[in-house]
């Protein structure tokens, strides 16, 4: 367990991200997992971390040391798309019992080793630790080594177990396992001076394959993507790339900074989200490859392509003009970057009354302001309780965020459209902006939306009962804590920087019970807790006169 | 030649795929049959597939091909077997009778009691009286009934016997007693279809009952309580809807007469004891039911002459067209609310809202997408108000038994939503003209019965399973369609066959497995 803790503490100090580089000393030292708070509704542990952040490589075989439920209730749970093998798909676990818990584990996983090997004999086997075999003492990494020099192929131990960390630290460590094991075991055929490393992309809906035909065209070869649409041993020769793109640098920013450190590979952060980005991204790999001795000319060829298609983007997006007038958006997104999207809402006739700049960059935000004025309503890092009430005051026709929220917007009776990880539909690329666009456009003019803001027609107002739950929430008001257990609630902080908890203070703010345990969302994997509306007489005059 | 093997008995789905039945089947044709050239059957088949076609199909005046409607008589025996031991008694030709009671088993799954007065050329001479008399007769004896309730096919309606005089002679010759309750309903086959046999014996047996038993008794006098007459109208889903309508009447404490209840008698238990009659509304119900506030139909095209002789009777009158959904739901609630001054539960304010989210949950797989229907004109109706509902587009309506005024009703309906725009109903069609429409403008899934599948087969729409009959799917009728409960149960299936149609399409190993998810 001590290289364990070397390696946490190691990634937590990343100087590669922009959020621990703005750290004190002393906030560094705490790492960069944020401490989880009992009693709170958290999201997914570091095993979950790893595992997601792996498991899109498709030609490994993904086996799971532990009891069943890490497994059970993560097969398959990630919308990546593959174009070769199914193998990653299949859910392997060593499925432990109170008698491996006895008597240890480390041979009923060598076991299953052997096994996957003779049925599927993969590229790869990654073997992932959880919580039970870690606490026991299994040493995955011992058993991995042996069952590697026994098989002749590569098993590789991906140490995480869930109880070390967050998801976000599961996505660095899975990051740190392939740095260690297997970039830089391999090599490729052959190279060109247009190979690229995408890192952090997952082709979720198959969106990388909208962009790679651009590349495609301009000759680039994604020498390896991690780890959207991955085969071992594309990742094992990555370190021949000239130059890598960072997509989702919040989860594997230390694979891109140390791969430039060990083998000089330049990377850059960027999104193919939205018109602007997307282009902007595409002269960004053509001016490293150039710097890395590719030919001049490439740039001429990629401001050609970049013309050509964003004129196409941009006139499709024409259509939706009549239908977005007038219509007010709020983005809260977590990977994507603001600005890009913003333009090419702003262009399709929306308008946007706020974005959020969690992840934004100084220069990023400044973009903002430019696109939507000096007094851009940029939200830093905005709870629950605050998006619900924007939502409910009406002062916003659609929001576009991630799974996390959708529950707040369903509360408050508002249209909303998943654009994070999650989502059904490809928004990459030029091609992807118009889709999105299309899906607004449904979300907005769905008929749900009246069915939602109006309850039951025979619900008359009652005044009485609006009374007592305005005097309830003054009272909240002057006392949360004795205000939201009178509501049932334990409500577990109010901090504005907590995540957690945040969803059930906001409704608890509002006179409103949790009724109900988490429910199955329509993609989701986990889920914050299910705010159920119990009070449907209360009318929006009478939140707004509460707050 | 190799035909079945004792040792491994085939079924026929595979024996006749073995290759000796196949070189059988190949000989006969090009020996015997003198088949045309492939080549042109497939130019017709594709031709039969162009807009040209459909105009020439739409412009057919006799012939109907594949009728999405059965006769009077089905619905008659329907609306009879609602009354407590009340055997439906079908005067006329009896292969007629056979039809009635097999299609209602296969949709049920159930016996269904029903007899004929089997007419035959010297009754169609000389008239039925004599089979009505001895009918009559014999099927009191034998099966004990509490109330014959007859009915006609077309043969006793060609000659023109008249039942009325016909059932007074069969009591004066001494076949059933005097006070006996034979309520009639004339219902022949080339009038209406089985909604019009429903409404007509529906009425027969409360005038019988209301207006003086064919004059052999005094009329009721209406003393007005506070309960409220209920009909389901010809329902598939008989059994899951009456428990459900039941279910939220006693939620609401609305006091209530269910006529026509049919559900218990085509859900019968299997315990070793054979029930020929279960259930049903009671005589004296029926009777009864003439002193209520209101009379509710949920299927206005079901029940035109019933509701008319209803309110003759002094009661309001409130016909519904199979509520399904949000909306409809809500007015059928609303309009027992204002009837009975009865407050609408919490219980079913929480169903509604739950039905919300369900539908707000899913709906974005639903809305944009277009759907054909067809089926019974209320069923029509209520499919199509709920689709809209979830931003679908019902873009062929079509009902076979729908009429004008139901053509104009349909059509404001769609005049009521955006996603109306491009929509379409089509009265007195059939679904040979349906395989034009889905020819050439398609639409994503087809609403209708087991019918449906050669549709499904031909054009590759898939088939959504609502409606009657449906023989090729197992208790589906058991399961509500009306209430927030059944608009729940008809979302949940056309999602499934939404989900399904994704999986379909994303199934080919090796080739789509990346669309092949597990989280939809």
């Amino acid at each position: 367990m001590t290289s364990l803790r070397t390696t946490i503490l190691d990634v937590s100090n990343e100087p590669g991200c922009a959020r621990n580089a703005s750290k004190s000393n002393i906030e560094r030292k705490n790492g960069c997992t944020k401490q989880l708070k009992p009693g709170g509704a958290p999201g997914g542990c570091a095993f979950d971390g790893a595992k997601i952040a792996l498991q899109p490589f498709t030609d490994v075989a993904h086996l799971v040391h532990g009891p069943i439920a890490c497994e059970g209730n993560s097969w398959d749970n990630r919308g990546s798309a593959s174009s070769g093998s199914d193998l990653w798909r299949r859910s392997f676990t060593t499925d432990m019992s109170e008698t491996d818990v006895v008597f240890g584990g480390e041979k009923r996983l060598y076991r299953a080793v052997k096994e996957i090997t003779e049925k599927y004999d993969p590229q790869a086997i990654f073997v992932y630790q959880t919580c039970v075999p870690a606490m026991i003492g299994d040493d995955i990494d011992m058993v991995c080594k042996a069952a590697s020099a026994k098989f002749g192929k590569p098993v590789i131990p991906i140490n995480a177990p869930g109880f070390v960390g967050s998801k976000n630290l599961g996505n660095k460590l899975a990051g740190e396992a392939l740095l260690e094991h297997v970039i830089g075991t391999g090599e490729p055929d052959y190279t060109t001076p247009y190979d690229i490393n995408i890192i952090g992309e997952y082709n979720l809906s198959g969106e990388l394959w909208q962009v790679k035909p651009l590349l495609d065209e301009l000759g680039i070869r994604i020498l390896s993507c991690i780890s959207g649409d991955g085969k071992y041993r594309e990742v094992a020769y990555s370190h021949r790339a000239k130059a890598a793109m960072m997509v989702c640098s919040k989860a594997m920013i230390n694979v891109a900074r140390k791969m430039r450190q060990r083998y000089g590979i330049p990377f850059f952060e960027g999104s193919f989200y939205g018109i602007e980005d997307s282009s902007d991204s595409l002269r960004q790999i053509a001016r490293m490859l150039i710097e890395r001795g590719a030919p001049a000319e490439l740039m001429e060829r990629t401001q050609a392509l970049i013309v050509r298609e964003e004129t196409k983007a941009w006139t499709a997006i024409e259509r939706f003009k009549p239908r977005f007038a007038g219509k007010r958006v709020v983005l809260i997104t977590g990977g994507v970057k603001s600005w890009s999207m913003v333009a090419a809402l702003q262009e399709a006739g929306l308008e946007i009354v706020g974005t959020s700049v969690k992840k934004s960059t100084e220069e990023d935000k400044e973009r903002i302001k430019e696109l939507m004025g000096q007094h851009a309503h940029m939200i830093e890092d905005m709870s629950p309780h605050e998006i619900y009430k924007m939502l409910k005051d009406a002062k916003a026709d659609i929001m576009l965020s991630g799974g996390k929220s959708q529950f707040v917007a369903l509360k408050a009776a508002t249209p909303w459209l998943d654009i994070n990880q999650e989502r059904c539909h490809a928004y990459m690329g030029y091609v992807g902006i118009v889709k999105l666009m299309e899906e607004i456009e449904k979300a907005l003019y769905n008929p749900i939306w009246d069915q939602l803001r109006e309850g039951a027609p025979w619900d008359e107002f009652d005044w009485k009962r609006q009374a007592k739950t305005v005097a309830q929430m003054d009272a909240q008001a002057v006392d949360p804590v004795r205000g939201a257990n009178t509501n049932g609630v334990k409500t577990i902080s109010f901090s504005n920087k907590s995540e957690i908890g945040d969803c059930e203070s906001a409704i608890a703010a509002h006179g409103r019970n949790l009724v109900e345990p988490a429910k199955p969302g329509t993609n989701s994997t986990a889920r914050g807790p299910a705010c159920k509306d119990t009070f449907s007489d209360l009318q929006p005059s009478a939140l707004q006169a509460a707050e | 030649m190799m035909t079945q093997n004792a040792e491994h008995i085939l079924d026929h789905s595979e024996l006749f795929r073995g290759d000796e039945y196949q070189q059988m089947l190949a000989n006969k044709k090009a020996l015997f049959e003198n088949p045309h050239d492939p080549a042109e059957v497939d130019r017709i088949r594709e031709w039969s597939k162009t807009p040209e076609y459909r105009e020439k199909n739409f412009a057919r005046e006799a012939l109907t091909v594949n009728p999405a409607k059965a006769c009077q008589p089905l619905g008659a025996v329907f609306a009879a077997l609602g009354f407590e031991r009340t055997l439906p008694f079908v005067h006329g030709s009896q292969g007629c009778v056979a039809y009635y009671r097999s299609h209602l088993s296969r949709h049920f799954k159930e016996p269904t009691s029903c007899v004929s007065s089997s007419m035959t050329e010297d009754a169609a001479v000389f008239g039925g009286l004599n089979n009505l008399t001895d009918g009559l007769a014999n099927s009191y004896n034998m099966y004990k009934p509490k109330m014959i309730a007859v009915a006609t096919t077309c043969m006793a309606e060609v000659i023109g016997d008249d039942l009325n005089a016909f059932i007074k002679t069969s009591k004066e010759k001494g076949s059933v007693p005097a006070d006996y309750d034979v309520p009639f309903a004339h219902t022949p086959a080339f009038v209406g279809s089985h909604v019009t046999g429903y409404d007509n014996t529906l009425k027969g047996i409360l005038e019988h009952f209301w207006d003086g038993k064919a004059g052999t008794a005094p009329k009721l006098q209406r003393k007005a309580n506070n309960t409220i007459n209920f009909i389901g109208g010809f329902d598939g889903y008989t059994v899951g809807n009456m428990r459900e309508i039941k279910r939220i009447f006693e939620l609401m404490g609305i006091g209530y007469t269910i006529l026509a209840d049919n559900s218990d008698v085509f859900d019968t238990p299997t315990d070793g004891e054979f029930r020929m009659y279960d259930g049903g509304t009671t005589l004296k119900d029926a009777a009864d039911a003439v002193h209520a506030k209101a009379t509710i139909s949920m299927q206005q095209y079901c029940t035109e002459k019933t509701l008319a002789f209803v309110k003759g009777h002094d009661q309001e009158v409130v016909a519904f067209n199979h509520p399904l959904g949000v909306g409809a739901t809500d007015d059928f609630l609303m309009t027992l609310s204002r009837i009975t001054n009865k407050a609408i539960p919490n219980a079913l304010e929480r169903e509604r809202g739950r039905l919300v989210d369900a539908m707000a949950d899913s709906s974005a797989h639903v809305h944009g997408k277009k759907f054909a229907i067809y089926g019974d004109p209320d069923l029509c109706y209520g499919l199509a108000a709920f689709l809209l509902e979830l931003g679908a587009e019902p873009t062929h309506v079509l009902s076979t038994n729908g009429g004008k005024g139901w053509e104009k009703k349909m059509q404001a309906l769609f005049a009521s939503s955006p996603f109306g725009k491009n929509c379409r109903a089509f009265p007195g069609k059939d679904l040979w003209h349906m395989r034009s429409l889905l020819f050439t403008e398609p639409v994503d899934f087809l609403i209708g019965n087991t019918y449906g599948k050669y549709l499904e087969r031909d054009t590759g729409t898939p088939l959504i399973r609502i409606g009657f009959p449906i023989f090729d799917r197992h208790h589906h009728h058991r399961y509500p369609v009306w209430g927030y409960q059944g608009s729940m149960n008809v979302l949940v299936k056309i999602l499934d066959k939404i989900f399904d149609e994704i999986d379909r399409k994303t199934s080919s190993v090796g080739k789509t497995d990346y669309s092949f998810d597990i989280i939809r």
